[in-house]
């Protein structure tokens, strides 16, 4: 009892106390505010892979594909644990846009849109399609065409606006897109050697804003037959590039990308003496984190950094601690000699000065983490208000696709940062509290120490 | 050096006649002159290579500004009577010496100062690098026709260009889109350049990043393929033929050297015609094969340019898009002479296209006229905020310093009491404790700030070592030409910014130690020294 009553004493009684509640303040105020952003950016990113790639995708590494996908989806079809499946064709093409005289390179995704849809958030990403994903792919001025969905960012007509919204009209613009691609067989040579290209006009249908800067600066959305068509893929064994699979509800990702793994390897031993079954050793089993590891980790790696970052500042506060502590452990070496003098043991008065760093610690970490929680709760406004005022925003809209600034306040992340405050503070306080524990009373009391 | 005796003398005269002890003041004032001069020959002449005159002359003002600083000190500190007295120099250097906790608010200063310089370097040279490739790879001003639209008889425009007094040379680029096929199952999306290469070697340092032909001189240069002269050759990026390593992020080279020679088709196409056609449908879009041979591969190291670009002969480019015409481009690079203004060059570029294009071309006046610079201006702009905001915030955690050194301070006031009770009964006034405190903190600012400085120094300059064995020690790339463009981190320090970041720690650290001075100062004999 003794040992909360004077560490608390210490805590209100000494002034120079505030200081370091002030400097943890501080460190937590500014780590919980850059953490919030930075992991809700990172939370956000991976969330739009998630709802870009589905749960599980089985993946060719080669532009040739694989075959047999049909069969193989029956089978996946049949697990319970498995809500739905949809086949990907890709290849890379050419996309000329007649009104404009522009050209630019693509990368061309083949889909059936209410199957993807079903197992990937595609349906959300459409602006004029939203609610009837299987009309994605037919042109509301010209319904007997056959339809594409650009990338939100694909064509450079200036549509987005200084809020990172775009400007849409009230229905689809009529464009006519020539796309065309490298149509390659089985070997991966090109299927029609006196016809080098494939080439095929399409119908701007609606825009898919999927809120990755490389999917919607680069991807072509049309029919899978017309895909696998203009890439090749069409005979003499259909083939596709990734199959895309999504789990039923309460399913554990990890296991079950398992589970797909195994039925995926029975799958080829069975079938890869078949014609076209050599293409199976390109194909990769694996989770949407895996899938999308290459552009998840570098964020990833961008927080860490930053956190370090922070962890060398944090030192400073460690620093401060030391020397309130030593500081008010030099002023109480009576009050510790009395102590020891009544028996008080060496633990205990350490314990004291532990806990004197844990009330500085908790202080400073609540009002830290008001602070900043207020702070967060106001950043959007206060960056409306900055933008409105001195044209002033942390993330121009024009150039990052970025919305609002994320400010929800993760617990897991405020208890990792109240922890490490805590654990510093106590850091801070370990050697002069050792320090205070080893004095021995009949030097601290002799008479000219008073 | 001269002036700084010559200043050193005069001060030390002054001191002569302000205090008793000028004399060992006035040779302490010439030492730390001295000092300052050597310590400043030694960094200009230790400098690394890579750092630029702009940094010299940064240098050189922060040493002027140092002495000055120093000189406005010591002589404000004489002039009022009461700042400095050899004991309190000698006091400070002794708590400096006997107070192991000072060593602390030394090292908080240096981590600060450290951390502000190298986030500040690191972003600033990134900003530059990305400005200089741009204006490198591209020529200073860069023209462009409306899309659609070609210039025929170029060769008579760069001529012209050539002849002003502001640009050192140009080239004609004709760029289009394209699906490079390299091997079997490679096909690539590509932006193929027709250039014109003797030009081009003028215009950027294209020679310098071709892997098979830097080493012949640039006349000889070309693309000719030695096993079929005939056959049309291509310079390809070093990323559209292959990828870098997850790991490393090194191309395996290997790989890329036998592709030399290789055959490769690049699909893109063009407009059939310019206009609607008289029936009133609109122009086709025709799509052209081209069928060439690999004479090089480019590394420029700009992952951008290595990961997207093929170069054919403009001549041959130009036949197949636009077999009717004669050769076309479509942008003009143009690179200025050195120390030329860019608004004016650009006045002048733009007189000399109306009076070459304004009875060639009936859309002269659509083109584009800008320079490299403007081109990256909004990006440069955001990267130029997001380093603002980050140093504010690394700063905003710096305040620390301003507390820690407070306590540490308050600490040493509050335990040398007596000591300062003594110095006062001995006659040193309340300004003269103060002033030996706040002197003490700005000694433990310069201390650590210096510090500072050096350790932002080493991390700036051993940036990419330090990267490398963090990937060869714990498997992790933590810099890839794919997410930050370049290959190499850039490791030049950015001197300008030091000066800034030195004084903020020197003042933070006097100021920290205000407020414990300010105790010190009412500190009263009579009461510390009584026997109770």
């Amino acid at each position: 009892m003794i040992k909360w009553l004077l560490a608390w004493r210490y805590f209100f009684k000494r002034p120079i106390s505030i200081l370091a509640v002030v400097a943890v303040a501080l460190c937590v105020f500014i780590v919980l505010v850059v953490m919030t952003v930075m992991n809700g950016l990172l939370r956000d990113f991976k969330q739009k892979n998630h709802n870009y790639a589905g749960d599980c995708i089985i993946a060719s590494d080669s532009l040739v594909g694989f075959g047999y996908y049909e069969d193989f989806t029956s089978i996946l079809e049949e697990q319970p644990y498995i809500e739905a499946v949809s086949p990907m064709a890709k290849g890379v093409g050419l996309v000329h846009l007649k009104q404009y005289k522009w050209d630019s390179g693509i990368e061309i995704h083949g889909i059936d849109p209410l199957l993807h849809s079903r197992v990937t958030s595609f349906a959300d990403t459409l602006h004029y399609q939203k609610q009837t994903p299987e009309d994605a792919f037919r042109p509301q001025y010209a319904p007997q065409s056959d339809g594409c969905i650009t990338g939100i960012e694909l064509i450079p007509l200036g549509r987005r606006k200084t809020d990172g919204t775009y400007l849409y009209h009230d229905k689809p613009m009529r464009m006519e897109l020539v796309i065309s691609a490298f149509p390659l067989n089985i070997k991966g040579g090109l299927l029609r050697s006196l016809d080098l290209v494939s080439t095929k006009s399409f119908y701007y249908s609606d825009d898919s804003h999927s809120g990755l800067v490389k999917v919607d600066g680069a991807v072509v959305y049309i029919p899978l037959e017309q895909a696998q068509i203009l890439c090749g893929m069409d005979s003499p064994i259909k083939r596709i590039s990734s199959l895309h699979i999504r789990f039923a509800d309460g399913e554990s990702v990890q296991s079950s990308v398992a589970k797909v793994r195994r039925l995926w390897d029975e799958f080829v031993a069975q079938n890869i003496n078949k014609p076209g079954g050599s293409l199976f050793s390109n194909v990769r089993v694996q989770s949407w984190q895996q899938n999308r590891r290459s552009v998840i980790a570098p964020m990833e790696k961008e927080q860490i950094m930053m956190t370090m970052l922070f962890l060398m500042l944090g030192v400073i506060t460690v620093f401060i601690v030391f020397v309130v502590l030593y500081m008010i452990i030099s002023h109480k070496s009576k009050d510790i000699g009395i102590l020891k003098s009544m028996g008080v043991s060496m633990s205990s008065i350490l314990g004291i000065f532990l806990l004197f760093s844990i009330f500085i610690a908790s202080t400073g970490s609540l009002v830290g983490s008001v602070l900043g929680w207020i702070f967060l709760y106001k950043i959007n406004d206060l960056e409306d208000w900055l933008y409105k005022n001195h044209n002033w925003q942390l993330w121009d809209r024009t150039v990052y696709a970025i919305g609002d600034i994320p400010n929800q306040v993760a617990p897991e992340v405020l208890a990792i940062i109240v922890g490490s405050a805590v654990f510093a503070c106590m850091i801070g306080a370990l050697v002069p509290g050792l320090q205070a524990a080893r004095k021995k009373p009949v030097q601290s009391l002799q008479v000219n120490q008073l | 050096m001269v002036i700084a005796i010559i200043l050193g003398v005069c001060f030390g005269i002054v001191a002569h006649k302000a205090e008793r002890s000028g004399v060992i003041w006035a040779f302490l004032t010439f030492l730390i002159y001295i000092a300052t001069g050597i310590l400043f020959y030694f960094v200009s002449n230790f400098l690394p290579s890579s750092i630029s005159i702009d940094n010299v002359i940064v240098v050189a003002v922060i040493e002027v500004f140092i002495r000055v600083a120093l000189s406005i000190f010591i002589a404000a500190g004489f002039l009022r009577g009461y700042f400095i007295t050899i004991l309190e120099a000698l006091l400070c250097f002794r708590y400096l010496q006997h107070r192991r906790i000072v060593l602390l608010s030394m090292a908080a200063v240096a981590l600060s100062c450290a951390l502000l310089i190298a986030t500040d370097s690191l972003f600033t040279g990134f900003i530059n690098a990305v400005e200089s490739s741009v204006s490198r790879h591209l020529g200073d001003i860069i023209l462009e026709a409306p899309s659609g639209r070609t210039l025929t008889e170029y060769d008579t425009f760069i001529d012209s260009l050539c002849q002003t007094d502001t640009v050192k040379s140009a080239t004609a680029v004709l760029s289009s889109q394209g699906l490079l096929l390299s091997a079997p199952g490679k096909v690539k999306t590509a932006r193929i350049w027709g250039i014109e290469l003797p030009r081009r070697l003028a215009v950027t340092p294209l020679h310098e990043a071709l892997l098979f032909q830097k080493d012949k001189p640039a006349e000889q240069v070309g693309f000719a393929i030695s096993d079929s002269p005939d056959a049309i050759g291509g310079i390809v990026g070093i990323g559209v033929l292959a990828q870098p390593d997850e790991i490393t992020d090194a191309y395996d080279m290997d790989a890329v050297k036998g592709m030399l020679g290789q055959r490769m088709a690049l699909t893109t196409g063009s407009m059939v015609q310019d206009r609607t056609n008289t029936d009133g449908s609109q122009p086709q879009f025709s799509r052209k094969v081209i069928k060439f041979n690999l004479a090089d591969v480019a590394k420029t190291g700009v992952y951008e340019f290595d990961q997207s670009f093929v170069m054919l002969p403009i001549a041959e480019l130009s036949k197949t898009l636009y077999p009717d015409k004669e050769p076309a481009a479509n942008l003009i690079h143009i690179r200025l002479t050195a120390g030329a203004d860019e608004e004016k060059a650009m006045a002048v570029v733009r007189g000399v296209w109306r009076s070459f294009a304004e009875d060639r071309f009936d859309w002269y006046g659509f083109v584009s006229i800008t320079s490299a610079k403007q081109l990256n201006a909004q990006l440069i702009a955001e990267y130029r905020k997001q380093m603002t905001v980050l140093l504010f915030i690394f700063g905003l955690v710096s305040v620390g310093i301003i507390l820690l050194v407070f306590c540490i301070f308050y600490l040493i006031v509050m335990t040398r009491r007596k000591d300062i009770g003594v110095l006062k009964s001995c006659g040193v006034s309340s300004g003269s404790v103060a002033g030996l405190f706040v002197l003490f903190g700005t000694v433990v600012g310069v201390v650590g700030a210096a510090a500072g400085v050096g350790l932002g120094w080493l991390i700036i300059d051993n940036i990419n070592a330090i990267e490398q064995a963090i990937a060869s020690v714990f498997g992790i790339k933590l810099w890839k030409a794919s997410t930050y463009m370049f290959t190499q981190i850039p490791n030049t320090m950015h001197w300008g910014s030091v000066l800034w970041i030195t004084a903020a720690g020197i003042i933070a650290a006097a100021v920290g130690s205000l407020i414990p001075a300010v105790a010190a100062a009412r500190v009263k004999p009579v009461e510390t020294l009584q026997y109770e």
